[in-house]
């Protein structure tokens, strides 16, 4: 195949654009994934100034800070802004930014669409932003007190912010259909001559299934808030018992989308650690072809599996046995995938630069949040977990590492390729070490409240749960405070430091550390030859 | 904002196939999402029960 009609000469002619113009009408892919990036660090720190909102008013029984309804609010945002506005714009970035090195192709397959894919971002966290805001105008009706999930009856009752979620959620869904069909088709069509699908790096695998699951699901939730907003204004009754319709369907339609969702933000991490942990094992990556097996049938079950979310709501016996043991089963591929890491670092040279620290912790900690998964599906213990503070512990344990620490993990791994510059490897070791305890400091004790019997989603507490409370609210505060040190070590990586190679890890492999670091504008406008 | 230089029309017009195939596939779960995907779990719910 060969992808290329611009000569080595001219490529050199076309330069950055200067000023707002290179970013408003950027085609670049380079240009793209660094304002997805910003834009993923922007709200990873307003979705993490609404947690840090959560725990203060947790951190003692009675209500301090917040009445109840801002606190719902709060953490109906918090979720929306950290899955919608951080990780799946982070992981996008990621992929913007390394997709095309990696199968050395010039850029995506649909630049201008890409660059609509981001630019329609600002325009979803602001109405995001506003459905949290507007309840403080005059006549802005009520808070949205629902939770991310977002169930009726309870989200047809709320006042108009919740008609700005719903526009957020449908601009969010565009966004990433746009994105994952733009990473399908530079996947498919775009690689350079000679790479086989199955000699593709991991990271582009875990974008292709990723790319998949959301053009599959991110249009049933489309489809459910759409229902929803009918519900509200247009006197239909998809999800009203009183007119004929079944409020339990949009639960269906909600965890259709929720459950891959959390594939959706858990595979691009994999694919990063697919990349740390042979680059810092000095090994290649164990079981490739069983790692894109593994992950076709974690998709693949991951679409069936969804009312292990709604084993409480009375579905027939047959249902809740089916949707328990298909939840099961899906461990089995993930642990071949975290077998296949400890493979990978079996008796390899390891070193441990931040990077590698981070998919350790990774391999550890997201097993922890696996187990306490397996326990939820099974269908009497959830009876008793279920809407406990148990599910924020697991869920937070699977997410915090398996997408958000595997995503700082790319960070420092390629942001030596992308800034040209070493970050400073002692601040990065002080950061992940804070980050990690004050991770597990936080999140830890809420396993104990739930078994006790604490609900998820209420503001205030009985007093018996206090010290656990206290304890994980100050983790929290040390836990948000940490990425400061990150944005610093960031920051400061990108103004300067110790001149990086463009293999800037020895270990590393893949075309993307035959580029210069930092890269040119424009890069494999030759495809490269792959044997 | 120029039409990037470096797909050949052939490439162009193959990833824009390709594109809107996925974008058919998007709409028909859009639109099927309702009825298909409830009639599936009821079937799974009600066989699994014999
Ligand atoms: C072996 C793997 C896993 C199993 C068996 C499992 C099982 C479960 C179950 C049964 C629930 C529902 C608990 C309840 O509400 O009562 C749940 C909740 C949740 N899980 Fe997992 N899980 C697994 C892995 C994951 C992964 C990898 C992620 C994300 C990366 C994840 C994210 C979540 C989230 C976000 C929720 C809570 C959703 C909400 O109610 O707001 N889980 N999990
Ligand atoms: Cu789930």
């Amino acid at each position: 195949m060969s992808t290329t009609t611009m000569t080595h000469d001219e490529a050199h002619h076309h330069e950055a654009p200067k000023g707002w113009r290179r970013w408003l009408f950027s085609t670049n892919h380079k240009d793209i994934g660094t304002l997805y990036l910003l834009f993923a660090l922007t709200m990873l720190f307003l979705g993490g100034a609404s947690a840090m909102l959560i725990r203060l008013e947790l951190f003692q029984p009675g209500i301090q800070l917040l009445d109840p309804d801002l606190y719902n609010n709060l953490v109906t945002n918090h979720a929306l802004i950290m899955i919608f506005g951080a990780v799946m714009p982070a992981a996008a970035g990621l992929a913007n930014w390394m997709i095309p090195m990696m199968i050395g192709a010039p850029d995506m397959a649909l630049p201008r669409m890409n660059n609509l894919s981001f630019w329609v971002l600002p325009a979803a966290a602001t109405m995001l932003i506003l459905s949290f805001v507007v309840p403080f105008f005059p006549g802005g009706g009520t808070q949205i007190n629902t939770g991310w999930t977002l169930y009726p009856p309870l989200s047809v009752q709320v006042g108009m912010s919740m008609d700005f979620l719903i526009f957020a959620i449908h601009l969010l869904g565009i966004s990433s259909v746009l994105a994952s069909i733009n990473i399908i088709v530079t996947l498919l069509n775009m690689r350079a001559p000679g790479m086989t699908l199955l000699k593709m790096p991991m990271f582009c695998w875990t974008w292709l299934v990723t790319a998949f699951l959301l053009i599959l699901v991110v249009p049933v939730l489309a489809g459910g808030v759409t229902m929803l907003l009918f519900d509200r204004h247009f006197g239909t009754s998809f999800f009203d018992a009183a007119g004929g319709g079944d409020p339990v369907l949009f639960q269906h339609l909600f965890w259709f989308f929720g459950h891959p969702e959390v594939y959706i933000l858990l595979l691009p991490s994999i694919g990063v650690l697919s990349h740390v942990i042979p680059a810092f094992s000095r090994k290649p990556l164990f079981g490739y072809n069983s790692m894109v097996g593994a992950m076709l049938a974690v998709a693949t079950i991951g679409m069936v599996v969804w009312a292990h979310h709604q084993y409480t709501v009375g579905m027939s016996l047959g249902a809740v046995t089916y949707f328990m043991i298909g939840t099961i089963l899906i461990s089995i591929p993930v642990g071949l995938m975290i077998f296949n890491f400890i493979a990978t670092m079996w008796r390899g040279s390891m070193t441990f630069e931040t990077p590698m620290l981070f998919a350790v912790g990774i391999v550890l900690m997201f097993t922890f949040g696996g187990l306490s998964g397996v326990m939820l599906a099974v269908v009497p213990a959830d009876m008793q977990y279920h809407d406990s503070m148990f599910v924020v512990a697991h869920f937070h344990y699977v997410l915090m590492p398996g997408a958000v620490f595997g995503l700082f993990a790319g960070v420092f791994y390629w942001l030596p390729k992308w800034t040209g510059h070493m970050y400073d490897e002692k601040l990065g070791k002080i950061f992940f070490w804070i980050n990690v305890i004050s991770f597990n400091i936080t999140f830890f004790p809420q396993h104990f409240l739930g078994l006790a019997g604490m609900p998820r989603r209420i503001v205030d507490y009985n007093v018996m749960f206090t010290e656990f409370n206290v304890i994980s609210s100050v983790g929290a505060m040390i836990f948000g405070l940490s990425h400061l040190l990150f944005l610093y070590i960031v920051i400061k990586t990108i103004r300067g430091g110790k001149k990086a190679e463009s293999r800037a890890w020895e270990g590393a492999k893949g075309l993307e550390w035959e580029l210069d670091s930092p890269p040119a504008f424009h890069t494999w406008t030759v495809a490269p030859q792959i044997k | 904002m120029k039409i990037p230089a470096y797909q050949t029309p052939e490439l162009r017009r193959k990833n824009v196939r390709l594109a809107w195939v996925l974008a058919g596939l998007a709409l028909f779960f859009l639109v099927t999402s309702f009825p298909f995907w409830t009639g599936l779990f009821r079937i799974v719910g009600t066989q699994a029960m014999q």
